[in-house]
């Protein structure tokens, strides 16, 4: 069904690329450099999260655990072993995936909001130990990373440019992965796993596999997000780290852009992000409930009107402009 | 003459309740087998005893030659049970050839085969019109046949029937009744849990009978219905079932 | 040695007895709504600031006020069960969550911008107050909240099985569609259910005053523990949340006692840790998933 603007999705992918590549390029202004960078990031740290809590419905509330442990493990190679951050951040993932497993032997014991508690829980305790850890992870005070001028070698750049275009390469990283997860049998048994266990337990999915397998991949994920944000900020401290904030704006974005779906999180991110820089200009960054209660608002907005995120009002508009629709000739779990 | 699944002496208690105790049969490879009895009687918990998601308090479960009991229940499948849910559980965002596609990944994990195979079963059930609906926008019937068609997907030797013919009228039970037959013809050996007595009569070679969580008869389809037994535990007591001359319909 | 252990024994059950009250309301509301309340602390939180201000304002003595913030958190909760909660309940899981999620997050940041985050107090005739039996001594104003919350829950009981409405809430959480064909209204139900659960964090809001500060945060404590008793107690069992509330306030309190100051949140964390790892299903077993 051909329509007025012949567009196929693949280009406007490319156009989309493009135009994030050469974003620094046009826009001087570092504050607003610094919010693309944090769309950027946070969008990453969505899509990872949407791996597990979107298609295998697995809500985790408790994600800044990884992001935390990502930051300190690479934060302690870099401080007391020198150790570059390109390595750090790598070690920093390893370390993630694998406390990934016995926090989710613990918590997949409870389904639905339960297994949401106990993942708050386990964040919340990784945060209490690394409080109490002054003798090689500085307890509460937490420590400001060496600043090293430029210094790519060890992740630090001289401009935002090299920050932004790291930030973009994570979060290109975390697309691709999910797509092709999305469309191989492992996107289809996530899918399974979170419409109905019982049923995929019932044509020989090992669910408890599986959600290992996709907890230790987004795990692995948000630990490189918690990498880059304490080499960007320079500091990090375990309130920073395993931040409550952290693991809520993994779930949020996701949500309200669009969960289970490939650019839910972007959407969702961006609209966030826009409305709290809104936020922050009108109101300053002096009132600190603002921001929150109107992203609870929103959240309430979209849970009572628009259960499945606002990339299905996005969806609509695209297919109407574009050849989207007939060209798929792979089967998606999710469409038709 | 080879023993598709073997039943020893199993037993489950929930709380107070004895949901089955201490039952025993067995179904032969290619055999068609017939589980009745009144509701409550305990049919869908020995299916759910045979596929793993209960643990039987005692007894042995086997098929193909291998115990059962402590396998999860996608291991089970893994090794040739398949079965149906008695109210359909249809992956409802996915399309119909998404969820028949997730179980054919179970034998090859590639995708163009398994659509392959998924489009196979589809057709097998009848349902190729609506290859790409969401699943849940099928009605009750159509999604049973989804369930079948899921589970012949994983390739099963055994497959468990949860009344699948439920509210269907007289053609849709012929249907039905034709699918089960094709299906055996193909070297399937199966369970079907079923009250629709016309349907039982044309496809079982061999019924079992339960009541309270006990086998209270076993035989062919003749033997059964003439059960004082079977009679009294659906009927209650004080009716006397007299056998037509030329054969049971019912 | 002995008189110490008592004495914090004492203490976590009298404040185990603040924490019933909020883990009644949210096992009865995830027994019978099937839903899990991540806000009830909040509406603690609330409770506590209605009884501030009508002591700081009208010079209405806490226990009192008791009066005016259960029926109004009472009519709260049938609002949010109306307006709210009846919308995601044929969703499933996620939007369940992230609803009372955000409801959360709102009323903490709505507080946080109304009131500030300065901790208010009230001081009663007998918020000092204490007496000795022997080698223990008991804070009156706890004491009282301790009696009070026991008090409320022997109300409930006694409303769950004693009344109509209560056999009705009992009967829809045992079977939804049974209990529908029974000619039960599930929203009446939900609404009473609901409402009750929100009164009875009220009361604990109005119970707490004398002795505890008030600020928007405050909920966040109270829930965490509830949640830890909740599953403890297994989920849906309202004498299960009572027990497992009152061994929460009693670990709690050895913690603090024998541990350190700080550690009543690494004695939750480790209770809940070890809940899901030996009896994922409660103490009082049943309801596995």
């Amino acid at each position: 069904m051909k329509s007025a603007l012949f567009i196929r999705p693949w280009f406007s992918t490319a156009a989309l690329a493009a135009a994030a590549l050469v974003l620094p390029l046009v826009i001087a202004d570092r504050f607003a450099l610094d919010i693309c960078i944090r769309v950027l990031l946070f969008a990453f740290i969505g899509v990872a999260w949407n791996l597990m809590g979107g298609y295998a419905k697995q809500l985790s509330l408790g994600h800044a655990a990884f992001f935390g442990l990502g930051a300190y493990t690479s934060t302690i190679l870099l401080i007391r072993f020198g150790i570059s951050p390109w390595i750090g951040i790598l070690a920093g993932g390893v370390v993630a995936m694998l406390a990934s497993l016995p926090i989710g032997a613990l918590c997949f014991r409870l389904r639905g909001p339960y297994f949401a508690i106990a993942t708050i829980a386990t964040a919340q305790v990784l945060m209490l130990l690394f409080l109490k850890f002054r003798d090689f992870a500085w307890g509460a005070e937490g420590t400001t990373l060496p600043n090293l001028g430029d210094a790519p070698l060890m992740m630090q750049f001289e401009s935002r440019a090299g920050y932004y275009y790291l930030a973009l390469a994570l979060l290109a990283l975390g697309l691709v992965i999910t797509y092709r997860i999305e469309r191989s049998w492992m996107g289809f048994y996530l899918v399974a796993v979170g419409e109905d266990e019982d049923a995929a337990e019932a044509i020989g999915v090992d669910t408890t596999k599986i959600k290992r397998q996709i907890y230790m991949i987004s795990a692995f994920l948000t630990a490189l997000g918690g990498t880059f944000y304490v080499e960007y900020i320079y500091f990090i401290d375990p309130n920073t780290a395993f931040s409550f904030n952290v693991s809520v704006e993994a779930a949020l974005v996701s949500i309200v852009g669009g969960i289970g779906t490939l650019w839910g999180p972007v959407v969702g991110t961006v609209l966030l992000e826009a409305t709290s820089a809104l936020l922050q200009s009108w109101f300053g960054s002096g009132h600190g409930g603002v921001q929150l209660t109107v992203y609870s608002l929103i959240l309430i907005a979209v849970i009572l009107w628009r259960p499945s995120g606002l990339i299905g009002l996005f969806t609509e508009l695209y297919q109407r402009f574009t050849y989207a629709g007939a060209t798929q000739a792979k089967e998606v779990p999710l469409d038709g | 003459m080879a023993e598709a699944l073997v039943i020893r002496n199993i037993s489950k208690r929930f709380g107070g309740l004895r949901a089955v105790q201490d039952l025993s049969f067995s179904v032969r490879d290619g055999e068609t087998v017939a589980l009745i009895g009144p509701n409550g009687a305990g049919k869908t918990t020995s299916f759910n005893l045979i596929t793993g998601y209960y643990r039987p308090d005692a007894g042995s479960i086997s098929a193909f030659g291998r115990e059962l009991v402590g396998l999860r229940p996608h291991e089970i499948c893994d090794h040739g049970l398949a079965r149906t849910f008695q109210v359909a559980r249809p992956f409802g965002k996915m399309t119909v050839l998404a969820n028949v596609m997730t179980g054919a990944f179970l034998r090859n994990k590639s995708l163009d085969i398994a659509r392959s195979r998924a489009r196979a079963a589809i057709e097998f059930v009848g349902l190729s019109a609506k290859e790409h609906s969401p699943a849940r926008e099928l009605t009750t019937i159509d999604q049973r046949r989804l369930e079948m068609a899921r589970a012949l997907a994983t390739e099963p030797r055994l497959l468990l029937l949860d009344e699948v013919m439920a509210g269907l009228n007289h053609a849709e039970i012929d249907q039905a009744v034709a699918l089960i037959g094709n299906l055996s013809k193909r070297g399937l050996a199966i369970v079907i849990v079923e009250h629709v007595m016309r349907a039982i009569m044309a496809v079982a070679r061999h019924i079992v009978v339960l009541d309270h969580g006990q086998k209270i008869a076993e035989g062919s389809p003749k033997e059964v219905i003439a059960n004082q037994e079977v009679i009294r535990a659906y009927l209650g007591t004080g009716y006397r079932h007299e056998v037509p001359a030329g054969g049971a319909a019912c | 040695m002995l008189a110490t252990l008592a004495q914090a024994v004492i203490n976590g059950l009298l404040i185990g007895g603040i924490y019933a009250l909020v883990s009644i309301g949210v096992t009865l509301i995830f027994g019978v709504v099937k839903i899990v309340n991540f806000a009830q602390g909040e509406f603690v939180m609330i409770g506590m600031y209605i009884s501030f201000f009508l002591a700081s304002s009208f010079g209405v003595d806490p226990l009192l006020s008791l009066l005016i913030s259960m029926p109004t958190l009472f009519a709260v909760g049938v609002l949010v069960q109306h307006f709210l909660i009846r919308r995601v309940l044929a969703l499933g899981d996620m939007p369940q969550i992230f609803l009372t999620f955000a409801l959360s997050l709102l009323l903490m940041n709505v507080a946080l911008l109304l009131f500030t985050a300065n901790y208010r107090t009230v001081q009663t005739a007998y918020s000092e107050l204490s007496f000795h039996i022997g080698p223990l001594y008991f804070a009156v104003a706890k004491l009282i909240a301790f009696v009070i919350a026991m008090l409320l829950s022997l109300v409930l009981y006694l409303f769950l099985h004693g009344t109509d409405m209560g056999k009705a809430m009992r009967a829809a959480a045992q079977n939804r569609e049974v209990a529908m064909l029974m000619g039960i209204n599930p929203d009446r139900v939900f609404c009473v259910a609901v409402g009750v659960a929100l009164a009875l964090a009220g009361a604990a809001g109005s119970l707490l005053m004398p002795f505890y500060p008030a600020y928007p945060l405050v909920g966040q404590v109270f829930v965490l523990m509830a949640f830890v008793a909740v599953v403890l107690g297994t989920l849906g069992n309202i004498t299960g949340a009572l027990i497992a509330s009152l061994m929460m306030g009693v670990a709690e309190s050895l913690g603090v006692q024998f541990v350190g100051a700080d550690s009543g949140l690494i004695v939750v964390f480790v209770m809940l840790l070890l809940t899901l790892a030996l009896r994922p299903n409660g103490l009082f077993g049943g309801w596995a998933r």
